[in-house]
């Protein structure tokens, strides 16, 4: 069994109408090691991110860890305020330090791209740990204990 | 062991929205940032950093995540 604490990381917001002095979003993203059936790895911010149906990752990282993803199995995507974009899936291995590592069928898709960081959902991550969330401390906590 | 980094937004600073970037953990700071993830992560390479954390600023008509 492994237990683990992260600190939320501060995202910039910029200035805009609703934010005038701009603001920081603390949000609970781990900084994890990526490594393909390639054997190239990238190291990358993930975002627990409970909404999520599966774990997803830009595409960008895709071409980082050398996958051809013509090759690999391919569905349509959804998310808020974004049109259907196609995600390609591979099995990884996501490394979060502190004995937190373990397999997931990812996709890779244009949809988070934006975003820049990968989404940690429910299959593949929230099936396998116990997350809890503590925000006025700007710390969350993930356990292999379920 | 990597250094803590718990607050981009002064790390960040002055880099364009929805450029991405390079940083290295160790040294806590930003190594290369451009449009181009792979040309990126290849500078950051160049200056001797293997695996560079890559992150991405956020986009300004888009900066809050729901």
């Amino acid at each position: 069994m492994a237990s683990a604490t992260y600190p939320y990381i501060g995202f910039p917001i910029a200035v805009s109408q609703v934010y005038p002095q701009g603001m920081v979003a603390y949000r609970p993203v781990a900084r994890a090691t990526i490594t393909a059936s390639t054997g190239k790895s990238a190291r990358w911010l993930v975002l627990l991110d409970s909404g999520a149906d599966a774990c997803l990752f830009p595409l960008s990282m895709a071409k980082m860890l050398g996958l051809d993803v013509t090759k690999l199995p391919r569905a349509l995507t959804l998310g808020v305020g974004s049109q259907s974009n196609v995600t390609w899936y591979d099995t990884v291995t996501i490394d979060l330090g502190q004995e937190i590592k373990f397999s997931a069928y990812v996709g890779f898709s244009e949809a988070v791209e934006r975003i820049g960081t990968g989404l940690l959902g429910q299959s593949g991550f929230f099936e396998r740990y116990r997350v809890e969330f503590l925000l006025s401390q700007k710390l969350f906590t993930v356990d292999s204990s379920l | 062991m990597a250094a803590a980094l718990t607050d981009l937004a002064a790390l960040l600073e002055g880099i364009p929205a929805g450029a991405w970037v390079a940083i290295s953990e160790t040294l806590n700071k930003v190594l290369a940032h451009g449009p181009d993830a792979q040309v990126v992560l290849r500078q950051a390479q160049e200056q001797g950093e293997n695996l560079p954390l890559i992150v991405r600023v956020p986009d300004q008509n888009a900066a809050m995540f729901v």
